[in-house]
């Protein structure tokens, strides 16, 4: 067996072409003591007209007019919030005769709790897709991360704190689930790295060059293994398992399945780049605390910490590049690389500039996921009406010129929220909260009202005390709406099981059911028909009923006064399980 | 560092030009486990194939079934009795069974080399030892998704439980998606919230489906797309399903074919899973618990084998005799067999090593043996099979090849394990 070891800047060869997380609220200290200057709106404006010059130059459908306030305010709602509007918000927005009412609406859903409350829940969603908790519990992660966006922690910060956590500050240990909870399997551990923070699915690339994807490379795969080769989970008796580094290794070395006379040879490296430059220690000096039966080692070198500064950098294009398009995704429906994970270059990105610019303006803002979020929120395009002009037919779309708002399906959490909202169940628990920190508490009370940081802080603690309430109901639409835990959550089936949850068996029925609904007993109090139909289109679907629905109510509801409380019912269902209910559009 | 995983090296025959049009489909569509149905798919769509598995949960013995070997240190107390085929022996607990062996292939040299139940089980249901970084779907998902007819109003893979409440899981289907996934038939309740509630009655369900369909109708105008009509159209397969919820009422077979298969609930199963496939579903599977003899190892298989033995036999004998064993594959599987040590309770212990499954129906083979093991069932000695060759096998009994490419999330899986093959002997 010929062993070529060569050097790195030569490796070039292709086998083929081819909890009641009430935690830790300190009630005295404002929460978000470290958070970061906001950027003056007028560069988020700029950055949005350029988006819609790069997006409008590349299209060749005409566009669908801009989203009427309704549609905007509910799209927005579930993008930043996670589930559709209460409905007395909806009534104030479209109320408001003001022109920046959207602009500040879009700062305001920002600046909130219950924003890092969706966006805990898309890290967690994307990072660990839904995997059984092993050692690091979910509630102590995602309290972690729903800090981190709530104080706008620079999205690369975060990253490398996950990448290098190795739990020796116990502060820290929730950071290590991304590591422990994949049990530490080097090879699921490479393949979700490379999908995850480089946009790139190197999983071929294990046994060989991808035969398919010329730029994903055998040497690749294996650079970044070598960052993690000497990582471990380590359990000692009455401690709890983390995972651990030695300070050396034997070098990382691998052969192609089509050439397996050849060896080679890598040193730590994220896809192009020059490997790190490493510290030297003698032989048997390489270890803070060396290894030995039932003894953690530490060593003096991390090459954890050495791959999280390496990979989550701004000098690491391909790390910018696949969040600026996760968090495009996120708002648009799409990646302008679509599949996320599938960046290389014969599969280009939709709009290779907008890409760039948008990168770009990730890296220059700190990573700073908010003023991405809010740009493109900003933008003309993220604005647009996902009704298509008369005369065009909606199946000749293009998805990626997005010439129309694009639909995206509830995910299982916004789902269930937006059901719960819909209902009056979530506004009823909101009621019961704000009694609690009113008057169930005094001293409590006194010490929330006291000034606007503090106001602040009521608004989180409230948030933290609806959401355990709640939380609860999301169980059952994970297991039907979600993929299988452990694969990647981006992609929905509709099922039959689905429907017949809906209509038949699961709680949507009982949040609906006559006697006891908050919102059909509210509605079949109201004097007329056409007040019905008023509230009920803005609490279902956030916007007022045309007159034809109106007409349409009037009439079914006329035909059923006998029990008007079970027609009410039926109306309330329809529009539940409508397809405008069903997707952000 | 040398590869283990066998990701599928016959992709790279596949050329660059057909590559990206896959891809471009499956972006355009779901993204997520696309697979570009063979051709093939449609032609076996009209011949209607389908599956019938009978897993005896926990893992029986070969050594009281279908390989015994009496009068040897590790044979037992049971005796070995001649079957319908001259010179097959199988054990005195299966005297039903032996009557149908002319309908049966036994293939006595599995080797699966692995003794725990999940990853056994996984083994014996994707035909694949399980990867960290990859999960394979169930052969009840790929059956649902290759061979059950697009639009059919029942579940393509059902599984029938002896308790438990109904469910569906998803994770079976990995990368296929959700609606490929087991239905679960809790002790054969019909499928979950397929009835209506008791607070809807039929003309109240008619007025708020036909309400949301005009809701639809205006919001779609001008919105429709693939993914709004795959929503929409599971209200309409959830009223088919509905409607034929009696398909799933064991209780309309008649009292005599109750009797005939018993009235243990692995007989009404068994009863209700013939039901589903003369109904056109197109994978059931009918657990059977359990097998898990680690004690009285021998009076537990009198037990569970006096179940299994006259529903099993009245089982196969009622496919052929309607027609349907032609086109049904038949499997009596487990996650593996059980140690030819028997330890000193009795019991025997969980063994991967050298044990058998039976099989029938769909033009295979019938009416004999293939491999064997050594006098006292300790190792292997002839035509060792794992997992992955037995998959093969049953991908090309239902008239798949193997070696067809998935495409998921743009990385090209081969059905069945790249490193196994069929086995040839047992195909006709």
């Amino acid at each position: 067996m010929a062993v070529h070891v060569r050097p790195v800047l030569l490796m070039l060869r292709r086998c083929i072409a081819v909890a009641t997380v009430v935690v830790a609220v300190q009630f005295l200290a404002p929460a978000g003591a470290a958070e970061r200057p906001e950027r003056p709106p007028a560069e988020s404006g700029s950055l949005a007209d350029q988006i819609d010059g790069l997006i409008d130059e590349a299209r060749e459908l005409p566009v669908a007019a801009p989203a009427d306030d309704a549609e905007f305010l509910r799209r927005l709602y579930l993008d930043l919030m996670g589930t559709i509007p209460p409905a007395e918000e909806t009534r104030a927005f479209l109320d408001d005769p003001s022109t920046d009412k959207r602009t500040r609406l879009v700062d305001r859903l920002l600046a909130s709790p219950q924003h890092a409350r969706r966006m805990q829940v898309w890290l967690d969603v994307t990072l660990m897709e839904r995997r059984g908790d092993t050692h690091v519990p979910s509630a102590e992660w995602q309290e972690y991360l729903r800090r981190a966006v709530l104080k706008n922690r620079p999205l690369d910060e975060l990253v490398r704190e996950i990448l290098a956590a190795d739990d020796t500050d116990p502060a820290r240990r929730p950071a290590s689930k991304f590591y422990l909870d994949r049990g530490g399997e080097l090879n699921l551990l490479v393949r979700d790295v490379s999908r995850l923070f480089l946009g790139r699915d190197l999983q071929c690339a294990q046994c060989h060059d991808h035969p398919l994807v010329g730029d994903y490379e055998q040497q690749h795969y294996y650079g970044l293994l070598a960052y993690l080769s000497r990582s471990f989970v380590f359990s000692a008796d009455n401690q709890p398992t983390v995972f651990a580094e030695k300070g050396v290794s034997d070098p990382v070395k691998f052969q192609s399945v089509f050439s397996p006379d050849d060896t080679y040879e890598t040193l730590p490296r994220v896809l192009e780049s020059e490997p790190p430059a490493e510290p030297q220690f003698p032989g048997g000096q390489e270890h803070v605390v060396a290894p030995a039966d039932g003894v953690r080692p530490i060593p003096k070198y991390s090459r954890r910490e050495q791959f999280a500064r390496d990979l989550a950098c701004a000098d690491n294009r391909a790390f910018a590049l696949n969040w600026a398009n996760r968090l495009w995704a996120l708002m648009m429906g799409r990646g302008l690389v679509d599949p996320v994970d599938f960046h290389h270059s014969d599969n280009p990105p939709s709009h290779p500039e907008l890409l760039d610019l948008l990168a770009d303006e990730l890296v220059a803002s700190g990573f700073d996921m908010r003023h991405l979020m809010r740009s493109i929120a900003s933008s003309a395009t993220y604005g647009r009406s996902s009704a298509l002009p008369d005369g065009i037919d909606p199946k000749t779309l293009v998805p990626e010129q997005y010439a129309s708002g694009p639909l995206k399906p509830l995910t299982p959490e916004q789902l269930c929220f937006s059901l719960l909202e819909a209902t009056g169940i979530a506004a009823a628990h909101r009621a019961a909260v704000q009694q609690e920190l009113t008057t169930g508490d005094p001293r409590l009370g006194e010490l929330l009202a006291v000034d606007s940081a503090r106001e602040r802080l009521a608004d989180e603690v409230a948030e933290q005390r609806v959401y355990s309430r709640l939380q609860g109901n999301l169980g059952a639409f994970i297991s039907l709406f979600g993929a299988p835990g452990g694969s990647p959550q981006n992609n929905v089936q509709s099922t039959v099981h689905q429907a017949l949850f809906l209509s038949n068996g699961g709680p949507l029925v009982g949040w609906l059911a006559p006697g006891s609904s908050q919102l059909v007993d509210r509605l079949a109090k109201l004097s007329d028909a056409d007040a019905i139909a008023h509230e009920l289109y803005l609490s279902a679907l956030s916007r007022p009923p045309n007159d034809l629905e109106r007409g349409q109510v009037a009439g079914f509801l006329a035909a059923r006064a006998e029990e008007l409380a079970k027609a009410v019912s039926e109306l309330a269902w329809a529009l539940c399980t409508s397809s405008e209910f069903r997707f952000n559009h | 560092m040398k590869c283990n995983h066998a990701c599928g090296s016959q992709e790279h025959g596949l050329a660059r030009r057909s590559f990206l049009g896959t891809m471009l489909g499956a972006g355009a569509s779901a993204g997520l486990g696309t697979l570009v149905r063979p051709a093939a798919a449609e032609e076996l769509q009209r011949q209607q194939k389908r599956v019938l598995v009978c897993y005896l949960a926990g893992g029986v013995s070969q050594l009281e079934t279908w390989d015994p070997k009496p009068r040897t240190d590790t044979g037992g107390p049971f005796r070995a009795i001649p079957t319908s085929v001259p010179g097959v022996h199988i054990s005195e607990l299966l005297p039903h069974t032996a009557q149908q062996m002319h309908r049966l292939m036994l293939v006595r040299g599995v080797n699966t080399n692995e003794n725990d139940h999940g990853k056994g089980s996984y083994i014996m249901q994707t035909g694949r030892r399980r990867e960290p970084s990859t999960d394979y779907p169930y052969m009840g998902s790929l059956a649902a998704r290759l061979l059950a007819p697009e639009g059919a109003a029942l579940p393509g893979y059902i599984h029938i439980t002896p308790g438990g409440g109904g469910s569906i899981s998803a994770g079976e289907a990995a990368f296929l998606g959700p609606r490929y996934a087991p239905v679960v038939l809790g002790n054969g309740n019909p499928p979950q919230n397929t009835a209506l509630p008791d607070a809807v009655s039929v003309t109240s369900d008619a007025a708020r489906q036909s309400l949301r369909r005009q809701q639809d109708e205006r919001f779609l105008r001008r919105r429709r797309t693939a993914l709004t009509e795959a929503y929409t159209s599971t209200y309409d397969q959830a009223a088919a399903l509905m409607a034929q919820r009696e398909v799933f009422d064991v209780s309309k077979e008649s009292e005599q074919d109750h009797e005939r298969y018993g009235t243990h609930d692995f007989g009404r199963h068994c009863l209700l899973a013939r039901r589903l496939l003369e109904n056109g579903v197109t994978f059931v599977k009918v657990s059977h618990s359990n097998y898990d003899t680690h004690n009285e190892n021998f009076n537990f298989h009198i037990e569970q084998l006096g179940e299994f033995d006259r529903t099993f036999a009245t089982l196969i004998n009622d496919l052929a005799d309607r027609g349907l064993l032609e086109s049904t594959l038949v499997l009596v599987l487990s996650e593996f067999g059980r140690t030819p040590r028997i330890n000193h309770l009795y019991g025997r212990d969980h063994w991967g090593t050298a044990w058998s499954i039976a099989m029938s129906g769909c033009g295979l083979q019938l009416g004999g043996t293939v491999g064997a093991t050594n006098d006292n069932g300790t190792e292997v000695v002839d035509r060792q099979v794992d997992g992955g060759h037995l998959f093969h096998t049953y991908l090309r009994a239902l008239g798949f090849d193997p070696t067809d490419q998935l495409t998921v999330d743009g990385r090209p899986v081969q059905i069945a394990d790249p490193a196994a093959e069929a086995i040839e002997e047992v195909l006709a």
